[in-house]
Order: structure tokens, then C-alpha cells, then sequence
């Protein structure tokens, strides 16, 4: 009989860890700079070479790839936290409306600060604190005596995310030409020259985020069998409900607030991840966190050079790439359970 | 002794050549407004990148290297070229590009276009960097004087109500406090959409309609199709008198010629003149 | 006298408006298979989950051996209680040897990972219902019988010393309705206690010590099968004219007949 053992789970995040740091020197190693092609930036590197290399290398690339990292693990363990809460493989993130209230903080942030005299550093705090007060509501309306059901908070969710958009596009609207198109140029969700200090914040939260969530990774498990079946085992699921809102909300906040809608990580890699290394939480989050990341710093890099010296926003890249193999994963399931 | 001091002259001129050189700045443009102003102050020697948008519209610097689009510059790139400084429009998606370049030793320069003033300023902030501030002064000084005639023309004749269309669908005009609003101003027009707010509004179709300019000035691309999208509402008594004016779009470039731009402008409102 | 396994003291829930159970008292013994039955939405589901804590009482209490199930802790009711719900429906494919582990998480000590002695238990569990080839089949790949010999092996897993089975046996073939009813004779000789829902009034007759009847959300009878499954019990009841038949060794047979015309439906 196939158990789960720790032994196993060390290893296979050992390997995803390589292909994590695998990912981490390519993204150091590529860009569009003619100054400082492939190898020749490495070795410059290691040799401590001071100047524009060194500079690129160092104060441009390396805060990029790691915020990178931060963000892609940050989106894709509020996937699969989403997914455990939702009992649903196909939750993303986005779904409850967490990052639309986080886009229309910023946006409100954007169009109001120019009038206020707010500068963009308001942009941020503006985004995070719209994420955690839509979390806030969305438990308030769909929790009874504390618990909420998973249909409820969908469907309350759902609700939200709408009038989120409706909120975002009524004041895109207002907006003038130029600003309507900065907006949602904010919302497309890009990794481009964010403040330095935007990867150890989004690090911190993540870090917040997991350590909540790490302890109830059995808990998770027995959710999958019903929140009836899961309290009957010893669950306390109103708390579990609780917390899971919380930590998804701060990771899902800080990715957004810096780095805009990035669609499809939180939907793609934890059901990947399910597909190959099975569907135990105390394997599949931690795994997550580390596959997030290296797909969100492959796919930047991929933004970065694809077309030389101009950058696609990430979001494209990650929709590029997530969406044929979303509906690949889509198709395979249905041919194997025969399920509509 | 002549010789001795012709060569001490060449020699002084030389040297001054060499540190006129040196302190020559480095200069990235992210906007096509940026580049025509240091393009017209004749800095074209400091430019060393400009964005894709520049690169594509003006030829002479098309052999620049490009550090992206005008909403996506590549952080890196910029890097790359090590400009002392790099000349920007500010904007919400930018992020804080501005906070990484400083932080990276590199000097930003933020111009904000939208007022006349701010046009101005940025000629003469634009000037003073690039060691151009007398051309800079001559080329405000001509602006101010264009405007200043301009509005004393005007005065003794009756204003013509106008509207400057800069996208027919969704449309958008241009409001109050923006340059082109100064331009109108300046140019013997009533800018009817001066009620609002914004310096580029988002107008409904049913407002123009009620608001019955006598002249649309027509901005938008392509310019071709002007008549044919205005010909639809033929109660428009700028329709109706044949006066949709279709303008060349460089007409709205917050850039170093506002005062050919207002020439051009007058004389279309006044509807005086062919199109350009 | 030591306290009864399971007892339920004058329970009464309400939803909102609706009382659905209005004052049930029920005691079971160790080492007594209960069984229950009654027309559908008379309660019994509600029972369950008011021994597991899962709704909240409007009257009354439900002991474990004495102690209020109120005052435990979860994760001690989780060890003593164990529930067979009718079916369940998991999203991603565990593994029906997964789903059985999970059995074992009230016991778990600490953050970590299973024991070898928790494996070897689960192993025993599908032995004991018949159904180790299934271990490594996933949940999603099983038929509604299946996952129900699944859910049987988990509760055994459990190791509780209450067994509350909702219809255990309600998609299952007759060999594994048989296999069923001996683990929970087994279970009921080693000591533990078991309240079976059966809409099998006949099955119930020969499996169950004593037979309680649920109605509209009281207890219209409790006693041995023979005494509880009457014909006049069960038209008042179930609105059905049935008639009931001594089978060879003397257990009730019941035949319903037809439906009566209940005045106001």
C-alpha cells in the first residue's frame, strides 16, 4: 500500500528545490542587455568584477528574480490553500475576489493620489489593505455561527469578484485617456522595476502566510472528505476556514499589491503538482511554494527576453504558457474519469 | 611670439573641447515628447536610448539602442547604457522605476506634459541638463510670443465654439488645464468641454451632440475618417457647415513646437486653412 | 452501574424554525448492535451529528460513557466516535489506503507523519471489509459500493469505542452486506457499541439487538425487533400497510404491502 512517509516528502522537495535554483541562475543569467550576454555575466560575477556588469547582475537582475520567486511562491500556495478550502482543483486565487479587492485599493490609491497628492508609494498599502478588508466581508457574509461552507464562500466570492470588476472599471472609465490606460496596465501584472524592498515584504508575508498554514496541512487532508466528515475526525473547521482566509489573503494581498493580477500560477501549479506528486497537503503546499516560484522566474525571464530590449508583462507570459497546459491537464482528466 | 600662442590657443581649446566632452550627459528618453524637445534643442549628441515609440515615429534616432515601450521600459537595459540621466513622463504603471534608478546612481528627471506650463518647464528643464539653455530659453520665449499674439488676434473676434475630438469611440476630448486646452484658448476657441473637469475626458456622445459645437476639430487616427464617422450625426451644425477640421495628429505632441502646432490650430479653427 | 456507551438525554435540535428532533432519549449499551429506522427526514442524520458535535443542541445532552460529549475535547470525541456517513465525495484522488489512513488522525501525536504501527492498522482495516486490492485504487475510480467499504474501513481505523453507521449497506452486494454486519457484530462482542440506520427493516431485525423507530423527530418505539416491528407500529409510523412474517429461526420478516392514504398529503 502507498503511504505518503517524510522521507519520501524530503526528497521530492529536494528536487524541486534543484529546479528552483536552477531557475534562479538562468534568471540571473539571461536579459536583454548586449553588454552582458549569458556567460560572459556570469563569470564576471564570480570574479567580482565591479562596474555594469556587476551592477546588472547584482542591483537589477538579482532583486527581480528573487521577487520573482517570492511572488510565484506566494500565488501558488494561496492556490492550493484555496483549492483545500474550496475542496475544488479548479480554484485559483482570484476566485473569492481577494485580488480584485486588492486592485480596486490600488486603483482607488492610483486615481485618488494624483488628486491628493499621494505619491505611488501609496499604491501599495492601498492594494493590501483592499485585499484583507474583501477577505474581512467575505467571511463576515458567508460564515454562519463561524463555519462557512464551501458553496457559500464560492458563490459570496464570486459576488465579490464582480462587483470588484464592475468597481474597477467604473473608475478605469472615469478616468482620462492617459490614466484609464495606466490603470489597467497596473492590473496586468508585471515584475518590472518594483521598489527594491518589494521582495523581502512579499518574502515576509509569505512567510507569514506558510507558517499559519503549515500546521493544519493533515487538517487539510481530511477537509478534502466533506466539513462534516473532517469535524467528525477531530477537525476543528471553523478555525481551519479562518485561518486558511487570513493567510491566503496576506500572501495573495503582497503579491498583488507589488506585481498586479499575475493569472494562472495559483491555478496551474498546484494542480500540476496533484497530477504528479499526489494530493497530500503536507507534501503538495511546500511543494508548491518552490514550483511556483521557479515557474514565475522562468516565465519573467521569459518576459525579459523574448523580444529583446522591450518586456511583455509576466501575466502574458504565465497565460501564454498556463492556459494550453491547463486545458491539456483539463482534457486528460476528463478522458480518464469519463466525467463531463 | 604667434606661433607660441596659437598653439597655447589650440591647446586651451583643445582641452576645453575634451571637458565640454566629458561632462557631455548621457541621456535615455522614455517618451517621444522628450526626444523631439532634446531632438529640437539640437542634444541629440546625449541622447544614448530612447523607447520604442521614439524609434519608430522620429528617424533620426532610429539607430538608438531601445529601452522599451512607454508603459514597459526595460529596467535593465536602461542599466546597460549607463546614462547619468534618464528623462521620463511620470506614470501610474511605471511602478517605481524612478526609486530604482536613483537608488542605482542614475539621475531622473520626471516631467510631468499635461499643462502649458508643464510643456514649457520641460523645455527648460530638459535644456538646462543637456547644457541647451539658451536654446531653451529662445524656443519658450518664441512659444510665449506665438501664444501671446495668437490671444491678442483673438480678442477682437467672437470665439468659435469648438470641441478637440482626441478619440471618436469611446470619445474622448480635450477638458480643461491641459496644454491643447491653452491652445484652444489661445486659438479664438470656446473649448465647450471646459466643464469638465479632467484635461482629457471621457465625453458621451449624446453631451456633443447637445453641446452643438460649430467646429470639431478632429485629432484622432486615422485622419482620414473624420468625415465619415462625423457625417453620421448630421444635426451637428459642425457638420452641417462642413466644418469637421481632421488634424494631423502631431498636433497633440506636448512637445518643442507648440508654437507651430497653435499656428496650425488657429488657422483651422478660423478654417482659413488646407489641411496640412 | 457503569454508564451506558451512548445515551441520548431529552436531545432536541431545531433549524431555524423547524424542530426537527423534539426531545429523543436513547441509551446504548457496550456490546449492543442499535439499530434505527424511520421514514426519511425524521432525524436520525441529525442524531448522528449531534453526537458528533457537528450541530448544536437546543435541549438536553449526549454522553459518552457518562461524560458530555459537550465537554470533550475534538480530537478525544474523534478517538471514541466514529461515523459511517452514507457516502462522500472527494475532490482530488486520494487513494482509498489514503482515505483510510485519515482514519488514524485523531490518534496522531505531534505535527508529523503517520507511524508504521498506524499502516499496519489501516492494512488490517481493508483486510477486515474485504477490500485490500483497492488500497492504492484513487477515490475517484470507485463505485458508490466501494467507497462505502472504504468509509467502513475507516471508521474501524478509528478504533472508537461508539460506531454510529449511516445505511452501511445501502449500495452494497449481498456478499458485502453480509461482511459488513459481521464486523459490526464483531464489533459490538469486543465491546464497542453501534447505532445502525438501516431502512432494511428485516435486515435490521436479524442484525440488531434492539430496534428504535424515528418519527417526525420522536421516538415512536424501542424495544426488540419483534415487539417494535408490528404492523400497526409500522402504519402509524411509515404510512404503510405492511405485513410482517415469522422467518424460519423466528425473525421478523417485513413485506410492505402498499401506502396508505395519509389524510392532508
Amino acid at each position: 500500500m502507498k503511504v505518503l512517509t517524510a522521507r519520501a516528502a524530503a526528497l521530492r522537495l529536494a528536487l524541486l528545490g534543484a529546479l528552483l535554483l536552477a531557475s534562479l541562475a538562468l534568471g540571473l543569467a539571461a536579459g536583454p542587455s548586449a553588454l552582458a550576454p549569458g556567460n560572459a555575466l556570469r563569470e564576471l560575477f564570480t570574479r567580482g568584477d565591479s562596474g555594469v556588469a556587476a551592477d546588472i547582475a547584482l542591483r537589477v537582475r538579482l532583486p527581480r528574480v528573487v521577487l520573482a520567486a517570492a511572488v510565484g511562491a506566494a500565488l501558488a500556495v494561496a492556490g492550493a490553500l484555496f483549492q483545500a478550502l474550496l475542496r475544488n482543483p479548479l480554484a485559483d486565487p482570484y476566485v473569492l475576489g481577494v485580488s480584485g479587492g486588492a486592485a480596486v485599493g490600488g486603483i482607488v490609491a492610483l486615481s485618488l493620489g494624483s488628486a491628493l497628492g499621494w505619491g505611488a508609494a501609496a499604491v501599495t498599502p492601498a492594494a493590501f489593505a483592499g485585499a484583507l478588508a474583501t477577505t474581512a466581508a467575505l467571511y463576515a457574509v458567508a460564515a454562519v455561527r463561524g463555519r462557512v461552507s464551501a458553496t457559500h464562500l464560492l458563490l459570496t466570492g464570486v459576488v465579490f469578484n464582480a462587483f470588484a470588476s464592475a468597481g474597477i472599471v467604473f473608475v478605469a472609465s472615469l478616468a482620462g485617456l492617459t490614466e484609464g490606460t495606466s490603470l489597467f496596465l497596473w492590473l496586468i501584472g508585471s515584475l518590472s522595476a518594483v521598489r527594491a524592498d518589494a521582495a523581502p515584504i512579499v518574502g515576509a508575508f509569505l512567510a507569514l502566510g506558510l507558517g499559519c498554514a503549515l500546521p493544519l496541512l493533515r487538517d487539510l487532508d481530511l477537509l478534502s472528505l466533506g466539513e462534516e466528515s473532517a469535524a467528525q475526525l477531530g477537525v476543528d473547521v471553523a478555525r481551519v476556514q479562518r485561518v486558511l482566509l487570513l493567510s491566503t489573503s496576506l500572501m495573495v494581498g503582497a503579491a498583488v499589491s507589488v506585481a498586479g493580477l499575475i493569472g494562472f500560477v495559483g491555478l496551474i501549479v498546484p494542480h500540476l503538482l496533484r497530477l504528479r506528486l499526489g494530493p497530500d497537503h503536507r507534501l503538495l503546499v511546500p511543494a508548491s511554494a518552490l514550483a511556483g516560484a521557479a515557474f514565475l522566474v522562468l516565465c519573467d525571464t521569459a518576459a525579459r527576453t523574448v523580444l529583446g530590449g522591450r518586456e511583455l508583462p509576466v501575466g502574458a507570459i504565465t497565460a501564454l504558457a498556463g492556459g494550453p497546459l491547463f486545458l491539456y491537464l483539463l482534457r486528460r482528466q476528463q478522458l480518464h474519469s469519463g466525467a463531463p | 611670439m604667434p606661433a607660441r600662442r596659437s598653439a597655447v590657443c589650440l591647446l586651451l581649446a583643445l582641452a576645453l573641447a575634451a571637458r565640454a566632452a566629458a561632462d557631455l550627459p548621457r541621456v535615455v528618453a522614455l517618451s517621444p515628447s522628450i526626444t523631439a524637445i532634446l531632438l529640437a534643442l539640437d542634444a541629440q549628441a546625449s541622447l544614448v536610448g530612447v523607447d520604442e515609440v521614439s524609434a519608430r515615429v522620429e528617424p533620426r534616432v532610429r539607430a538608438l539602442p531601445r529601452v522599451g515601450g512607454l508603459f514597459n521600459p526595460s529596467l535593465e537595459a536602461i542599466v546597460a547604457l549607463q546614462p547619468s540621466l534618464v528623462a521620463l513622463v511620470p506614470s501610474a504603471q511605471q511602478r517605481d522605476l524612478r526609486e530604482r534608478l536613483e537608488s542605482l546612481g542614475i539621475g531622473v528627471l520626471a516631467l510631468p506634459n499635461i499643462s502649458y506650463e508643464d510643456v514649457l518647464n520641460s523645455i527648460a528643464m530638459l535644456g538646462e541638463r543637456v547644457g541647451r539653455s539658451a536654446a531653451a530659453r529662445a524656443r519658450v520665449s518664441a512659444i510665449r510670443a506665438a501664444f501671446r499674439e495668437a490671444s491678442a488676434q483673438a480678442q477682437g473676434r467672437a470665439r468659435v465654439r469648438a470641441v478637440l475630438v482626441l478619440q471618436r469611440e469611446p470619445l474622448y476630448v480635450v477638458g480643461r488645464g491641459s496644454f491643447l486646452d491653452a491652445m484652444l484658448d489661445a486659438a479664438g476657441a470656446e473649448n465647450l468641454a471646459r466643464g469638465f473637469a479632467d484635461p482629457y475626458p471621457r465625453a458621451s456622445l449624446e453631451w456633443l451632440i447637445a453641446a452643438a459645437p460649430d467646429v470639431i476639430l478632429d485629432a484622432a487616427d486615422p485622419a482620414a475618417g473624420a468625415s465619415a464617422h462625423w457625417g453620421h450625426w448630421p444635426s451637428l451644425p459642425a457638420v452641417a457647415a462642413g466644418r469637421v477640421e481632421a488634424l494631423d495628429r502631431a498636433i497633440t505632441i506636448p512637445g518643442p513646437y507648440l508654437d507651430r502646432s497653435l499656428a496650425e490650430l488657429a488657422r483651422r479653427v478660423r478654417g482659413s486653412g488646407s489641411p496640412q | 452501574m457503569t454508564a451506558p456507551a451512548l445515551a441520548f438525554e431529552d436531545v432536541a435540535v431545531r433549524f431555524g424554525t423547524r424542530e426537527v428532533l423534539r426531545g429523543v432519549s436513547l441509551e446504548l449499551a457496550g456490546g449492543e448492535v442499535l439499530g434505527l429506522a424511520g421514514p426519511n427526514g425524521a432525524g436520525k442524520t441529525t442524531l448522528f451529528r449531534a453526537a458528533t458535535r457537528v450541530v448544536r443542541l437546543d435541549r438536553g445532552a449526549v454522553r459518552i460513557a457518562g461524560t458530555p460529549v459537550r465537554t470533550l475535547p475534538r480530537r478525544e470525541l474523534a478517538r471514541r466516535v466514529a461515523v459511517v456517513p452514507q457516502d462522500v465525495a472527494v475532490p482530488f484522488p486520494f487513494r482509498a489506503g489514503e482515505v483510510v489512513l485519515m482514519g488514524r488522525a485523531p490518534h496522531r501525536t505531534g505535527l508529523g507523519f503517520e507511524t508504521p504501527a498506524d499502516v499496519e492498522r489501516v492494512r488490517a482495516c481493508l483486510a477486515l471489509v474485504g477490500i485490500e486490492s483497492l488500497a492504492d485504487r484513487s477515490m475517484l475510480e470507485l463505485s458508490g459500493g466501494e467507497r462505502q467499504l472504504v468509509l467502513m474501513a475507516r471508521a474501524l481505523a478509528q478504533d472508537p469505542e461508539v460506531l454510529l453507521l449511516d445505511e452501511p449497506t445501502a449500495h452494497l452486494d449481498l456478499r458485502h452486506r453480509a461482511v459488513v454486519l459481521e464486523r459490526v457484530g464483531e464489533f459490538a462482542r469486543a465491546g464497542g457499541a453501534a447505532l445502525v440506520v438501516s431502512h432494511d427493516l428485516t435486515l435490521a431485525a436479524r442484525s440488531c439487538s434492539r430496534l428504535a423507530l424515528l418519527a417526525d423527530g420522536v421516538l415512536a418505539a424501542c424495544g426488540a425487533p419483534a415487539e417494535v416491528l408490528r404492523p400497526e407500529l409500522l402504519a402509524r409510523v411509515f404510512g404503510v400497510e405492511a405485513e410482517v412474517f415469522d422467518a424460519p429461526d423466528g425473525a421478523p420478516l417485513v413485506v410492505p404491502r402498499r401506502a396508505m392514504q395519509v389524510p392532508g398529503t
